[in-house]
């Protein structure tokens, strides 16, 4: 064996170990990290998502305020207690936020209202009618009240407030710009906890004879038509949109007060403001410190099996390339040996060459004898000179794949006992026999055929102890293949070794085999018969002998 | 290069062949563009023509010597503001102007006609004045209406042009709106309404009080035209008293009573009548089917406008003042495809001269026709309308924008329409249609559209597009309804109500809101105030009705793109309708092409706005239409 640094090829065991220590540290680094990102991810979740829920739970009251509310100023003024109920009712059904409806059918006007309305100087804004829709006390039926019985429900105070506000509006409008519809709405809404006045918007035109009838009694005695509603909201009744419900445990609506003691350490609590009219109540989440650990092992779960694939998937590419490296690395030895032994099988016949070359230069005179004997030396030496280039040779044109099958009939029996006729000459102990079955003739190379047929017959008379030099060969048709036998008694080949012995280059290690051979031999045979487009299969027993089979297609 | 220029020759030469048959695309302003020359007027001896001239925004009153055609500048004022004038003698002119800037200030000036001697006859800050009978009683007083006395209500004056006095000629009771003087001038019928009827009040002579002698529902009119000067106590008028249309009858005042029709007919609405002074009788009266036309009643009239109607072929024309003898006329051509020209005639040389195009740019051969087309509805009720179809047009079905009109109470008719030829110069066939509701088809018609808004008249306008999508000339994908007003208002209760039969909808100033559109009725109309409740709804009692029907309820339905104009500035409108619906458009993801549009009658930059307006409307039709 040659060692690994004579031969240039480094394995760099060393290298590939720090490879795989790196990416491990990476890969632990990486799932630590992963996890304490998603841990602090859901820790500051639980505290930014209180916005997305409350704006989730508070979109209906927006929807109510933003649209709903100035749907009232469509009216302009001309609502009645019949429009009015039904949109009351409207309101009631969609919003179940909205308790109770008050609706004032108000007047604008330059006379006083004695009761039930606001006098400021000649500017009086008074009620008609109040009417209360309040679906609690009767299902679906709607209490009205007359003027009266306003008193004692505290209602009245509401309507002034809005009154005066119109009033301290007006006073203080600049009749040369129109106002923008957010200075409007503002100015014609009262929002108090847990109520919304809304009283609907005139038109700009009415809204300065509005001023007129502030600074002084209009001779035409106007009465401009108003209306005005009074939404009584209950927060407890709005509908909590937990759009992370594996995040918070809990969410209710609790008074901005709300403080519980059992909130300890046990649990994660947050809280934020309803706002608006609401602005009394708050959204109280809270979650059990092990509902948090499952929401974070939730989120952590996915992104460690990303981790463990990547890692994974970079292993299997480390030990591929570690794999690839290591059959390279034997491929390269298969050459270097091959060249070593090329070298040995080319020096022999060299030497000889060199050594009869020397004696006939050295001799004085030569013989007949001697010029016979050396011209034989070099002629056979050159001979096998000539007999290892053109196997090389052959070898590198059938697995190249450059000449060309050559098809013609061959008859078996002459075939084979020519064969055996030179293998006989040329070793007298081999003992050679043979068997055709079923078949006379085929189509085939015979050029490719005998090639083959005098490896697999060198080899079994090499590979064979000197007292079992035997060979039978069977050739048969089976199946429209021709399926030829080659049956020795020799050394045999250890099982490991078997799948090996096609390869190039590779030589069993033994005895039998010290010099005179490239180890070329069976892969020159496979390549054989696949380029013929047949089959090789070997069947061996250590001591026994061995069995080639070789399958060809038959042509006839 | 070389092969470059080459192909660009061979694109002139191309586009050059195809001229002929070529849509000219014409830029916005040159359909609207106001007359430069306007109010034209003969002096009573027919010897002078004054008009309006208007250049560089400043409007100067002219006078032309017919025969020399010498021109006289009388007035050098910088601004556009002349109510009215009038001629006062063969010599003089009186004019008046208004100013309504933060200050209101009006004037009444007497002028030569040779722009010498002229003398401020009134001046006042708070009254407006307007005339009522041009012609002079006793050679120096005019019959004028002003509010001087109280701001909300016109009495009648007699105005001595000599000096500028005035004299109260009838007090108003404050309900009275049109007045009506015999052929001498003497002030003997008004008409009075309480917002719902309508009455027609006579006095024998001015020293006695005027006496109710007529009163009908606002459904059914009693138009008086003139005074009869052979019988008296009769005056002509256009009635439909017991009639589904209108015809021209003979009023007994004393009576109230219909003495006699000068012309009547099942099928024929009359909109107007020709009283001659000079002749003192009527000449003829004016019907209107698709168009409107002449029936004599006298041979002379007869043949004086069939003598200017051969000097004007394939032309309408109607005569827009004359002289005392009525042998001068200003007279004033149109069709469908041209706004027109004014032309002085004269009956004696049987001459006609043209004075001035009322719009230049327009060029009749590239403007589209206009025809009449009419289709029964679902409930088998006759609508006419009119279908303007764009050039190269044949054979293919083209998109169509129907445009249903302004109302309530008015109809479409047949004449340059800037909007359609607009419309249709930008390659879209514009429908109208004279929805149930128009004036002009009958009383019946007419009430027939009552509190009908949102449904039969909204029917009408998709049993029309049914009909041209039927005939085979709408491509029915490419479908946009637009309107102004409460034409605005029908585009788009059709756009929420049939989302697939338009591809867009467009609102110019449209009505939203029903509700607001009755609140948005100014005070001094406040009497009219039930009249609107029958036509469009009583806000109390048909509330449900009319959210239903008013858009603004139903922007969530509203599913196409939409097109919608308002003036902010307009302190009339409620401005929180619009804002509101296009924020919930918005909402929904309807793309809205929204644009404030300051363009009213006073505002500066009119033109600029009306250009800006017009074009974004073009880009919103091309970028819908534009395209299958």
């Amino acid at each position: 064996m040659v060692s690994e640094k004579d031969n240039g090829y480094r394995k760099n065991f060393s290298l590939i170990l720090t490879f795989i220590v790196l990416i491990s540290v990476i890969f632990i680094l990486s799932l630590f990290l992963a996890f304490n990102f998603t841990k602090k991810k859901i820790e500051s979740d639980f505290v930014s998502a209180k916005a997305n829920v409350l704006e989730e739970s508070i979109r209906p009251y927006n929807d109510f305020f933003l649209n709903k509310l100035p749907e009232i100023s469509y009216y302009n003024g001309f609502l009645d207690s019949a429009t009015a109920t039904k949109l009351a009712d409207t309101i009631l059904l969609k919003y179940p936020f909205v308790k109770r409806v008050v609706f004032y059918d108000t007047e604008v006007r330059n006379f006083r209202f004695e009761d039930n309305g606001l006098n400021v100087g000649d500017f009086s804004v008074g009620m008609k009618n109040a009417y209360l829709f309040d679906p609690k006390p009767a299902k679906h039926a709607i209490r009205l009240f007359g003027k009266n019985a306003l008193t004692n429900t505290g209602v009245l105070e509401n309507f002034n407030e809005l009154a005066l506000k119109l009033y301290t509006f007006i006073q203080k409008l600049d009749t040369t710009k129109i106002p923008t519809q957010e200075q409007l709405f503002a100015n014609f809404t009262n929002i108090k906890p847990n109520r919304i006045d809304y009283l609907n918007i005139p038109a700009f035109e009415d809204l300065k004879v509005y001023k007129k009838m502030v600074r002084q009694k209009l001779e035409s005695e106007p009465i401009y038509q108003q209306d005005m509603f009074s939404f009584e909201l209950d927060p407890l009744k709005i509908s909590i949109k937990n759009n992370r419900p594996a995040l918070y445990q809990s969410v209710k609506i609790v008074p901005v007060t709300y403080d519980p003691l059992d909130a300890d350490s046990e649990y994660v609590t947050g809280e934020i403001n309803l706002g608006g009219p609401f602005s009394d109540y708050k959204l109280f989440f809270m979650s059990s410190k092990a509902f948090i650990k499952k929401e974070i092992f939730s989120y952590f779960l996915p992104i460690a099996l990303i981790i463990i694939l990547f890692y994974g998937v970079l292993m299997l590419v480390a030990f591929l390339i570690f794999r690839n490296l290591n059959i390279n690395r034997k491929m390269y030895k298969l050459q270097y040996d091959f060249l070593t032994n090329l070298t040995h099988e080319f020096k022999t016949p060299v030497s000889v060459i060199k050594i009869a070359g020397n004696n006939i230069k050295s001799a004085a005179s030569i013989s007949e004898k001697d010029q016979k004997l050396y011209g034989k030396i070099l002629d056979d030496e050159a001979e096998k000179l000539n007999g290892l280039m053109n196997k090389l040779l052959a070898f590198t044109q059938i697995e190249n794949k450059v000449i060309k099958l050559k098809e013609e009939e061959i008859h078996i029996v002459d075939f084979i006992e020519s064969t055996i006729d030179v293998h006989t000459l040329k070793n007298p102990d081999f003992e050679l026999t043979y068997t055709v079955n079923g078949l006379k003739t085929f189509i085939s190379d015979p050029v490719l055929l005998a090639s083959l047929f005098d490896n697999l017959i060198e080899n079994a008379y090499k590979y064979s102890p000197v007292n079992r030099k035997k060979l039978h060969i069977t050739a048969s048709l089976i199946k429209e293949h021709v399926v030829l036998r080659f049956k020795d008694q020799g050394i045999g080949i250890p099982s490991a070794e078997i799948k090996n012995i096609f390869k190039k280059f590779y030589r069993l290690q033994n005895q039998y085999n010290q010099n005179g051979s490239v180890g070329l031999g069976l892969a020159f045979c496979k390549e054989l018969v696949n380029f013929m487009e047949g089959e090789i299969f070997v069947k061996s027993e250590l001591d026994k002998g061995t069995e080639f089979k070789i399958v060809l297609p038959y042509k006839a | 290069m070389r092969r470059g220029i080459v192909l660009i020759w061979i694109a002139i030469v191309l586009s050059a062949c195809n001229w002929g048959d070529k849509n000219v695309v014409i830029p916005v302003n040159d359909f609207f563009k106001s007359q430069d020359r306007s109010i034209y007027r003969l002096s009573p001896n027919g010897k002078f023509l004054s008009y309006l001239k208007l250049q560089d925004n400043m409007q100067n009153l002219v006078v032309e010597d017919i025969e020399t055609g010498e021109i006289t500048q009388l007035t050098h004022l910088k601004e556009k503001k002349i109510t009215f004038y009038n001629w006062v003698s063969d010599d003089e002119l009186i004019y008046y102007k208004e100013k309504n800037d933060k200050r209101f200030l009006s004037n009444l000036f007497i002028v030569n006609k040779n722009g010498k001697q002229e003398k401020e006859l009134f001046s006042n800050e708070n009254t407006r004045m307007r005339i009522i009978d041009d012609q002079l009683i006793d050679d120096k007083f005019i019959l004028i209406s002003s509010n001087k006395r109280d701001s909300t209500v016109f009495d009648v004056y007699r105005l001595n042009v000599r000096d500028g006095k005035i004299e109260m000629a009838a007090q108003n009771p404050g309900n009275f709106t049109n007045w009506l003087s015999d052929s001498k001038g003497r002030l003997k019928m008004a008409i009075s309404t309480d917002g719902v009827d309508e009455s027609l009040w006579y006095r024998d002579n001015e020293a006695e009080p005027f006496k109710k002698i007529v009163t009908n529902n606002f459904k059914t009119k009693i138009w008086p035209i003139a005074f009869s000067e052979s019988k008296p106590n009769v005056v002509y008028a256009i009635s439909n008293v017991n009639r589904d249309k209108n015809a021209l009858i003979e009023l007994d005042c004393s009576t109230g009573k219909e003495t006699s029709v000068l012309f009547a007919n099942d099928s024929l609405n009359v909109v107007d009548a020709q009283y001659s002074k000079h002749r003192k009788m009527v000449d003829f009266v004016v019907y209107e089917t698709w168009k409107k036309s002449n029936f004599y009643l006298n041979k002379s009239s007869e043949e004086l406008y069939k003598k200017i109607g051969s000097l004007l072929p394939k032309n309408e024309f109607r005569i827009i003042h004359r002289d005392k003898n009525e042998q001068n006329f200003v007279v004033r051509s149109f069709t469908d495809r041209n706004p027109g020209s004014y032309f002085l005639y004269n009956s004696n040389t049987n001459n006609l001269k043209k004075l001035s195009d009322i719009n230049s740019a327009i060029d009749s051969e590239y403007m589209c026709e206009t025809k009449p087309i009419s289709f029964l509805t679902r409930d088998s009720l006759m609508i006419s309308g009119y279908l303007t179809l764009p050039k190269n047009s044949k054979n293919k079905k083209v998109p169509v924008v129907v445009l249903p009109h302004n109302g309530p109470g008015l109809r479409d008719v047949w004449e340059y329409n800037a909007d359609v030829q607009f419309l249709a110069n930008r390659g879209y066939a514009v429908l109208q249609i004279n929805y149930r509701g128009s004036k002009g088809y009958g009383k019946e018609f007419y009430a027939a559209g009552f509190k009908q808004w949102g449904h039969k008249i909204k029917n009408d306008i998709e049993d029309g597009v049914k009909w041209i999508i039927q005939k085979q000339i709408a491509d029915s994908k490419r479908i946009a309804i637009y309107g102004t007003g409460f034409g605005g208002y029908i585009a788009l209760n059709a756009a929420i109500e049939n989302p697939d039969m338009f591809k867009c909808v467009g609102a110019n100033k449209g009505v939203l809101n029903l509700f607001s559109y009755l609140k948005s009725i100014p005070p001094f109309y406040q009497s009219s105030l039930q009249m609107y409740y029958e036509v469009i709804g009583n806000p109390v009692e048909d509330a449900d009705n009319m959210r239903q029907v008013s858009p603004v309820f139903h922007a969530d339905k509203l599913k196409i793109p939409v097109f919608i104009t308002s003036n902010s500035k307009d302190p009339r409108v409620n401005s929180n309708d619009v804002i509101q619906f296009i924020k919930e458009l918005k909402k929904n993801n309807v793309p809205v092409t929204y644009l404030d549009r300051d363009d009213g009658i006073s505002s500066p930059n009119r033109e600029a706005e009306r250009q800006r307006a017009y074009t974004a409307l073009e880009k919103f039709l091309e970028s819908n239409l534009g395209k299958r």
